[in-house]
């Protein structure tokens, strides 16, 4: 055998300690075992009578040195175990096989039990005689505990997993593999546990998602960022569809190994119905509201553009004839202009409240603001408008809000006699709040009483419902009227 | 001695209101109505061929309108007065007016004579 230099400087380095190294006195090790609380070390003679004892003994046991030398070591057994001989039975193994070691109940001088962890060791004399055993118990009661303690929570925990009926969890292993199976996803997805164990999640995945290979994908993705979740299609047992919310967690080992995965599967079939039946209620509303509008065009344009010019040519050659005629026919025909010019004074108010608001080129507030500025002019009332918006509503509930505002300046008009109005918008939970108060003889009065059952009452109360909102009419804090209503602004901003 | 007539260029493209006007405007002894359009285009191109005292412009027309028709008036016969008429007061469609230099604005409905004396305020500066 050939060493090299380096190898044998090693050598003699390592084992330099050896020939410096000078032995402890016989009694240092009485003094160890002695200084030991944690175990309980002492020693039984051949027939497995106590003959040492150290403070660790005392402590675990509660026997002191004077109580227990002397004593057979069976003390420290339960009854049932004394039945079955267990002691002697310890004894005999260790004898035969140099050690034994077990965990099991041991009582304490007080009749209290611990949970033990015991090893026994056979002492022999040169001669090979049997000369008494080594025992070494340790009080392993709290760690039991604690293990025992983890172990129901565990259980709890499983029971608890298991009997989830709302959502399906499971876990796979990292292949994709079910290796566990709970009420939910059998109630979900319609497989018994015996169905699904050890096969592939994919089967939950319709065809067009395993063309694209999407399980794997999502694997994948949860392997590379901890997580991933989606919302689609899944596959019952009988091939029937559900809307799924998926989470899928990728569940990694302290060396970062992948051990699998827990996928939790909810069934959003219900609520993505509701929400489409929702939107969908939405997307009619708008509808609605644009034909509405189309519809108030129409009228408005056939108005303007033939009923009023009709009259004013009318009026016109009513003025001309009455220039040429008698002065007692004169008369009657310049009636007749007057009563043409009043009803086109009435077709005029009629065309400017059917006309599409300014929304196409203005912001809700600017076209209300012009608006007001042309039916207050002429009636002398004045106005103050104002807002807090934090962003412009949607066409669809700016049309809405603008359409109420207009008939409830219709009827302040009409009826309120009032010399001061007041217009305050403001964004409140998701929509828009809007505040209309004029210090008119307010809906108390006979006239204002019959404005309530007015058409345009219903109308305004209906506007607002139909797009998700309210409405009320009570008497402002000044004695006039005060309006308000909401109209919460679809998708977002609420919710 | 007697004054010219003033001549005066109707455009208005309702029919109706287009004669009535015409008859209103011809009723007038210092008035003679030389050419009716019936759109914007022939407004302008009447109004270039009769450079007349005055052009009557509905201000909403098909063809671009009242606000294309004054400015095109304007260019290709600068001496021409002009006199929007609408049917009611509508505020972007006056500001389009304005802005092409129209300062006369009557709104229809208003009385014959309210219409005689703008036409003759146009045609005939500075003589009332």
């Amino acid at each position: 055998m050939v060493h090299s230099d380096a190898m044998a400087a090693d050598q003699s380095a390592d084992q330099s300690v050896d020939t410096d190294f000078e032995r402890p006195p016989e009694d240092s090790y009485r003094l160890l075992v002695d200084s030991v609380v944690d175990y309980a070390i002492f020693m039984l003679d051949a027939t497995g009578r106590v003959v040492s004892w150290n403070p660790g003994a005392e402590r675990i046991k509660g026997y002191s040195a004077e109580e227990v030398l002397g004593r057979h070591f069976s003390v420290f057994y339960p009854a049932d175990d004394l039945a079955a001989r267990k002691p002697w039975h310890e004894l005999e193994v260790a004898a035969e096989v140099g050690r034994f070691e077990d965990e099991g109940w041991r009582l304490r001088k007080d009749g209290t039990r611990f949970w033990a962890n015991v090893i026994i060791t056979a002492l022999f004399e040169k001669s090979g005689s049997l000369r008494g055993f080594a025992k070494v118990t340790r009080d392993m009661t709290e760690r039991r505990r604690a293990e025992e303690a983890l172990k129901s929570s565990e259980e709890r925990f499983r029971l608890l997993v298991q009997g989830v009926l709302d959502y399906a969890i499971f876990m796979l292993d990292p292949a994709g593999r079910v290796v566990s199976w709970n009420a939910g996803a059998e109630r979900i997805k319609g497989y018994s546990a015996e169905d699904m164990l050890g096969e592939h999640f994919s089967v939950f995945y319709p065809p067009e998602d395993l063309v694209a290979r999407k399980p794997w994908r999502e694997l994948e993705v949860a392997v590379d960022v901890g997580r991933f979740e989606d919302e689609g299609w899944r596959l019952r047992k009988d091939g029937s569809r559900f809307w799924a919310n998926v989470v899928i967690t990728a569940l990694f080992d302290e060396s970062g190994r992948l051990r699998g995965f827990a996928k939790v599967t909810r069934d959003m079939t219900d609520r993505r119905r509701v929400e489409l039946t929702l939107s969908e209620q939405r997307r009619l509303v708008g509808h609605l509201v644009e034909a509405q509008e189309l519809e108030r065009r129409r009228i408005a344009w056939d108005v303007h553009d033939d009923s009023i010019q009709s009259m004013v040519a009318v009026g016109m050659r009513l003025q001309l004839l009455a220039n040429r005629l008698p002065d007692e026919d004169a008369a009657t025909v310049r009636r007749l202009d007057e009563a043409v010019r009043a009803s086109i004074g009435r077709l005029r108010n009629l065309v400017f409240r059917l006309r599409p608001p300014e929304l196409d080129r203005h912001s809700l507030v600017q076209a209300l603001d012009h608006y007001l500025t042309d039916v207050t002019g002429p009636l002398g009332i004045t106005y103050r408008l104002r807002h807090s918006l934090d962003h412009e509503p949607p066409v669809e509930s700016a049309i809405t809000i603008f359409r109420i505002c207009q008939e409830a300046l219709t009827n302040v008009r009409k009826h309120a006699q009032a010399s001061e109005l007041e217009v305050s918008l403001s964004s409140v939970d998701g929509g828009t709040l809007v505040e209309i108060t004029d210090d008119g003889v307010g809906v108390g009065t006979p006239s204002g009483g019959r404005a309530f059952e007015h058409f345009g009452m219903i109308e305004m109360r209906e506007r607002a419902e139909t797009a998700g909102g309210w409405w009320s009419l009570e008497g402002g804090a000044r004695g006039g009227t005060a309006v308000r209503f909401w109209v919460p602004t679809p998708n977002g901003g609420g919710p | 001695m007697t004054t010219p007539k003033l001549s005066v260029v109707i455009s208005d493209d309702d029919p109706m209101v287009r004669d009535a006007l015409r008859d209103v405007l011809d009723a007038e002894p210092d008035l003679e109505v030389v050419a009716v359009a019936r759109d914007a285009d022939e407004a302008i191109e009447l109004a270039e061929r009769h450079a007349p005292a005055v052009v009557v412009l509905d201000i909403r027309m098909p063809g671009g309108g009242g606000g294309r028709a004054a400015r095109e008036i304007r260019l290709r016969s600068p001496n021409t007065g002009i006199l929007a008429l609408s049917a009611f007061s509508d505020r972007e469609a006056f500001g389009e007016i304005q802005a092409a230099g129209v300062t006369e604005h009557i709104v229809k409905g208003a009385s014959n004579s309210d219409i005689i004396a703008a036409v003759r305020r146009l045609g005939r500066p500075g003589s009332g």
